[in-house]
């Protein structure tokens, strides 16, 4: 609950920073910037919460322990940008699993941040525009109140600005596009899919791309027709979204970025010392591993010590797998040599 | 008809691999086999065996995952981790009892037998205990069960201190109320030479 | 003439074998299907049930059919990955002719056929009909085999035809006819679960016959014992109750030493005996050399545990006996059969529930394909050719006179040593590979190039193809439509699920057009392979198999029907000699006084090891088929050589070390396996691989006088370490016979 609120009172502050006292702020945006405020205040909580649990605990602090480690550092920097260039920019990760599901994610993705980069910094009145004072057809625009640059009406830059988001929405549609066919068409996909988590966050972008569409055709083709009526139904969409933000499907873009500590931990491992099994003498992870993994499940209650002084977690997967055959056949052995069956 | 159960027993192994093969044909992971055969020690024995995923009602694997990534469905199904949420920091892979989660590097990921939910899921066995000719992998009724086995299903597990208990049954002899795991070796010990010249039988005789 | 047109590093360049892994479509597609088609595996006897999945006339996948009483929707990793041949890059589409120095072109249908036809009626014309021969296979529809038995007596009127089943299914059946004038296993697959005992002989069931044991062990939780004879402890062995180790060729000793015992104890039935059998004293008094140490002799392992065997299986109230290709692949084949199948005619235990036993034919059609007449020396309906009646009746069939049909030709071993010879000089053959499954395969090899003239069907080019002047695309078992006899001599029905692609024709339109070409059209005239059948089981009326009450619709609605069925209506007979009546003049069964021999290459100082050779569970046969398909191979990727750390310490070998296998014959260089799990004195290397990795290298070229089954089982050979191999072959990926 602190951690939420400590998030809410973040971004207000931030608001109120960066908007200069509210001087850039535009009311006619505030619904959206009440929305994030109370989506930061649920992210907050969530992940706070989700950092009580104790893997997610040990991981988590684990992973910037090794970042920041000094002589690691430098390396853990190099290494971070080419996972995120690879990991981030291009996701190649999900590529792997499916190219249909790249596609799909790829354009979802970029559409949503391309969209965030420009909306949030309005609605927080960080960034506004506004007509230079000699001439109509150039545009400035300021930052923190800071002017960082202007534009002639009708120039590419110009069109790109103003069109940024009808070219996010398009982003994002084609995403919904690639996605809705492969959850319609892919049997594995129908099968394990839910409508809470896995159709409604696609039908929220869907519904948020179409309105905010909606509103550049009303304005452009339409004289306006219905411009008001829209753009509230637009803002309902956005601010269901932001609302849904902290508990749906969305939250895997706050707790994605924890793969990267897990990458660094993985590598430190690898540099220290292995675990050998205790019943096929291989190594099978590293012994950070091992020794995180026994603290985590002392925390959750789990006790796999063994009656002769030995822990079960000593043991390599394969071999659990093997033991468990010979305990099983075992039994029946056990069973034929005394006669009885 | 009453609910269809998963029932293994590891002793009638034949090692056909079936399993991997059909395994890789179920939709919800095709082409990535998610089952486990292991020769448990060639040199010693011809001993194979499948493991599928027990599905646990209280899963270790989503115990010990950071990032909630393991979720079971309302029938009692562990899924492979959830997509947008594993990390691939493979707890799951180390601390599973059965040794049954499967980290796949190429996508980062932890991926694990989820009992052909795509067919199970409509009332359709899964694929491995569709296809093993062994009968080591079985998909039927309790009732079947009981009525064609001389064992008894169980799925009350020990290992150290740690009772779980599994959707998946195992057969075990009549006595028996609980499979407590202790570490077993297949020992290599050369069998001595015989007295009796054509004893290869004991040359054969693998030691446990 | 015959010789490779090519180096084979560029033959396989082009017409692998090479592997297939991924379905059409690729592993994402997961949509609908436009049709699932029940039909059966195209692999062994067993002939599981199975569902084609189909999408644009593409074979995309298998789902499984649990409505098929056999194998209930089981199915082994040859079974789930057949559906890999389809859409096969290898694959022939086109008729195909050696390119001298370059290897095979494509050519028309019509030019292939017209240099076919010239070539036959060259060859016949100038040497004999005789001279012509053709080399059959027991994986073909009963049509087919119907069809190339006839072909060659009324369209080539060559005598020697003979198929593959020579090297599977003949000491079996020779037996079984011998014993009880019926070549068919006596009972169902149903009776075995039934069995208080049962005994396995030969039979490594979990990787040839997968699907039999769920019925082996459910037996055994039913209360059974389980006896098991092998020189290997097999994966069924190692939970067997009794696991009897023993030495190749020496399993008479374990019968009849089992038999003298059981006489002793009046574990016999004898009124059963005298009252519908004969020959029982002769075979009692042979019986009776087996002394504890006599017989403990012959089967190299300790009486104790023939004794327990006979104390197992002696006073049981139901038994139940398996037996295959472990005591069939001998110079003796059919004695051994012979003095196995005693064991449970002298207890009375046949013809009821429970009670019986069978034979584990190997091959998909192993059953039917050698009842429909493509043996050397029958005619349909399992009928003796040189018996005049069936002359007389299936020359009625055949609407031709009797004394055309040729005589009893020369069987399969025989016939290449003919072509050897330079006796017979063109060969027409089809879903053969004997290159690969045939013993001494350098001396096979070296009988191809000796040809003038050699056809091939098939379609993928297999390690035998290469030596053919036409090859012509065939169809595979899903391309077309016909019936097959399983293991059980159930009779059932494969449904045809896509067309040949491209050129390729179904096999019987390429037969019955080489049969028009010579003039016989009008006895080949066929709209489909129903017309065969309708014409096949009329020529088996009357027969021991006899298919005449059978039809399509019923086959299809029954799950198959178990022959003989002799006029419509008839339910089929899943049991024989329920009714204690043998197919003998005499209406008994017969007893043998067979005794034990040694085997014709037995092991000696300069060749000390006794080399046995068998199958592993991802391949089948000559691995034509299974060493395209990725999965398969990737679980048996080469031949390795089995052997006991006991031998291997001696020959100071370690696991995985190159080692040379050779006999007198020939030798391969295979990695050593060394396991606790085969007998000291024996190695075992299985057969699927080709060239410098085929076990039959080594084996040797002697058959059963009866059966003429080559003695795959047993031949002597030395084995030493050797350097990794580095000639052209052994660089060849591992499907086309290289070694890694």
């Amino acid at each position: 609950m602190a951690w939420g609120l400590i998030a809410a009172f973040a971004v207000v502050a931030a608001i109120l920073f960066g908007s200069r006292g509210l001087r850039d702020f535009d009311p006619a945006l505030v619904s959206y910037a009440g929305a994030t405020v109370f989506a930061a205040f649920g992210l907050g909580y969530r992940y706070a919460m989700w950092l009580r649990r104790p893997p997610t605990r040990v991981y988590w602090f684990r992973g910037w322990e090794i970042f920041f480690n000094p002589k690691r550092l430098p390396s853990n920097i190099a290494h971070l940008t080419r996972i995120f260039w690879n990991n981030f920019f291009l996701q190649r990760f999900i590529e792997r699993r499916s190219r249909m599901r790249w596609t799909a994610h790829w354009f979802l993705a970029w559409g949503c941040i391309l969209a965030a980069a420009v909306t949030f910094p309005l609605s927080f009145g960080w960034v506004r525009f506004e007509t230079a004072r000699d001439s109509l057809n150039v545009y400035r625009a300021f930052m923190f109140g800071i002017p960082v640059g202007s534009f002639h009406l009708g120039t590419p830059i110009a069109e790109l600005t103003f069109n940024i988001l009808d070219i996010s929405a398009v982003m994002v549609l084609i995403g919904v596009f690639f996605a809705m066919w492969r959850r319609g068409r892919d049997h594995g996909a129908m099968t394990v899919q839910q409508f809470s988590t896995d159709l409604l966050p696609l039908i929220l972008l869907f519904a948020i791309s179409i309105t905010g569409l909606f509103l550049t055709a009303s304005t452009h083709l339409m004289n306006g027709l219905h411009y008001g009526f829209l753009s509230q139904i637009h803002a309902v969409t956005v601010i269901l979204t932001l609302l849904y933000l902290p508990f749906g499907k969305f939250f895997h873009i706050f707790q994605r970025p924890a793969q990267l500590g897990i990458d660094f931990y993985k590598q430190a491992g690898a540099e220290g010392p292995q675990a050998p099994c205790i019943r096929c003498g291989e190594a099978y992870t590293s012994r950070l591993h091992v020794d995180d993994l026994k603290a985590v499940q002392r925390a959750l209650g789990i006790h796999y010590q063994m009656a002769d002084g030995s822990h079960y977690q000593d043991v390599c997967p394969r071999c659990r797998r093997k033991n468990l055959a010979l305990t099983q056949d075992g039994l029946w052995k056990a069973m034929s040599e005394r006669g009885i069956n | 008809m009453s609910e269809r159960m998963f029932f293994i027993d590891h002793s009638r192994c034949i090692g056909c691999e079936s399993c991997v093969q059909a395994c890789a044909e179920c939709d919800t992971h095709r082409g990535t086999s998610m089952i486990h055969l292991e020769v448990i020690q060639r040199s010693e024995s011809v001993q194979t065996t499948p493991q599928v995923c027990m599905h646990c009602e209280d899963p270790i694997c989503a115990r010990v995952c950071p990032a909630d990534a393991i979720k079971k469905t309302p029938d009692g199904v562990v899924q492979s981790s959830l997509k947008p949420r594993c990390i691939g920091c493979s707890n799951c892979v180390m601390s599973c009892p059965f040794g049954v989660p499967k980290y796949q590097a190429a996508i980062d990921q932890m991926m694990k037998c989820d009992m052909c939910y795509d067919r199970s899921s409509i009332g359709k066995k899964p694929m491995c205990a569709t296809v093993c000719p062994s009968g080591a992998l079985t998909f039927a009724t309790m009732e079947e069960i009981q009525r064609t086995r001389r064992g008894i299903p169980i799925n009350s597990w020990k290992f150290g201190g740690e009772e779980v208990r599994t959707k998946v049954y195992v057969m075990v002899p009549r006595t028996i109320e609980r499979v407590d795991v202790e570490l077993v070796q297949v020992t290599a010990t050369p069998a001595p030479l015989p007295e009796d010249p054509y004893d290869v039988a004991l040359m054969l005789e693998e030691t446990i | 003439m015959a010789k490779l047109p090519t180096d084979i590093p560029t033959i396989v360049s082009q017409f692998g074998p090479s592997l297939h892994r991924v379905p059409p479509g690729g592993w994402e597609q997961t949509g609908e299907d436009e049709k699932q088609v029940k039909t059966h595996c195209c692999f062994c006897g067993q002939q599981c049930g199975i569902q084609l999945r189909v999408r644009n006339n593409k074979v995309v996948g298998f789902e499984p059919w649990e409505d098929f009483p056999f194998n209930k929707g089981k199915l082994c990793p040859k079974g789930v990955k057949r559906y890999m041949q389809d859409e096969h890059p290898d694959r022939l589409k086109t008729p195909l002719q050696r390119a001298e120095g370059k290897g095979y072109e494509p050519l028309s249908w019509d030019a292939a056929m017209t240099r076919v036809v010239s070539e036959i009626q060259r060859i016949q014309s100038t040497f004999g009909k005789d001279a012509f021969g053709i080399l059959s296979g027991a994986s073909l529809t009963n049509e087919k085999a119907y069809l190339m038995g006839k072909f060659a007596r009324v369209a080539m009127q060559t005598a020697n035809i003979d198929y593959n089943g020579r090297l599977c299914m003949v000491s079996a059946g020779a037996a079984s006819k011998k014993v009880f004038g019926v070549d068919r296993s006596a009972n169902p697959w149903s009776d075995i679960p039934k069995a208080k005992v049962i005994l396995v002989a030969g039979a490594n069931v979990a990787e040839c016959a997968p699907i039999t044991t769920d019925y082996l062990w459910q037996a055994r939780e039913n209360g059974a014992k389980l006896i098991v004879l092998d020189p290997r402890m097999t994966p069924i062995a190692r939970n067997a109750d009794l696991f009897i180790p023993v030495r190749p060729g020496g399993d008479i000793g374990v019968f009849h030493g089992m038999m003298r015992i059981m006489i002793q104890r009046g574990w016999i039935d004898r009124a059963y005996i005298d009252n519908y059998t004969s020959g029982f004293d002769e075979y009692a008094r042979v019986v009776e050399k087996y002394t504890p140490e006599y017989a403990a002799k012959i089967a190299g392992v300790p009486f104790d545990l023939i004794a327990r065997a006979a104390e197992m299986w002696g006073p049981a109230p139901s038994s139940f006996l398996l037996h295959a290709r472990g005591i069939e692949h001998h110079s003796k084949g059919v004695e051994n059969c012979i003095a196995a199948i005693q064991l449970v005619l002298a207890t009375g235990r046949l013809g009821r529930e429970g009670c019986g036993y069978a034979m584990i034919t190997g091959q998909g059609n192993g059953q039917g394909a050698r009842e429909q007449g493509q043996k050397c020396d029958q005619l349909p309906g399992n009928r003796d050719i040189s018996d005049p009646a069936a002359r007389k009746y299936i020359a009625g069939v055949w609407d031709v006179p009797e004394e055309s049909i040729p005589g009893k030709g020369l069987s399969a071993v025989p016939l290449v040593e003919a072509i050897h010879e330079g006796k017979i000089k063109g060969l027409l053959s089809i879903c053969f590979n004997p290159t690969v499954s045939l013993p001494d395969a350098n001396y096979i090899r070296a009988a191809l190039e000796e040809l003038e003239f050699y056809v091939n069907i098939d379609f993928f080019l297999s390690e035998t193809a290469r030596y053919a002047d036409i090859v012509l695309p065939g169809s595979l078992m899903e391309e077309d439509e016909g019936t097959t006899t399983s293991v059980e001599g159930r009779v059932i029905r494969h449904r045809k699920v896509v067309t040949p692609p491209g050129e390729a024709r179904e096999d019987w339109k390429i037969i019955c057009e080489i049969a028009a070409r010579l003039g016989k059209g009008e006895k080949f005239n066929y709209a489909s392979p129903r017309d065969m059948f309708e014409e096949l089981r009329v020529a088996s009326k009357g027969g021991v198999s006899d298919y005449y009450g059978m039809t399509w619709e019923r086959i299809d609605a029954e799950n198959g029907i178990f022959w003989p069925c002799p006029e419509p209506g008839h339910p089929g007979t899943p049991r024989l000699y329920e009714n204690k009546k043998f197919n003998h003049p005499d209406g008994r069964a017969h007893f043998y006084p067979v005794d034990w021999r040694p085997s014709v290459e037995m092991p000696d100082d300069e060749y000390p090891i006794i080399l046995t050779t068998g199958r592993v569970v991802s391949h089948f046969l000559s691995g034509t088929q299974t060493r395209r398909i990725g999965a398969l191979l990737d679980q048996y990727p080469q031949p390795r050589c089995e052997m006991h750390p006991r031998l291997a310490e001696k020959l100071g070998i370690s696991d995985g070390d190159f080692v040379k296998v050779e006999s007198r014959r020939g030798s391969v260089v295979v990695r050593a396996m060394i396991v606790k799990t085969i007998r000291p004195d024996t190695v075992f290397v299985p057969y699927h691989w080709p060239l410098g990795r085929s076990a039959n290298n080594m084996t040797i070229r002697a058959i059963d006088p009866v059966s003429n089954i080559p003695e795959y089982k047993i031949c002597a050979v030395k084995v030493s370490k050797a350097e990794a191999p580095t000639d052209p072959i052994s660089q060849l990926g591992v499907e086309a016979g290289g070694v890694r």
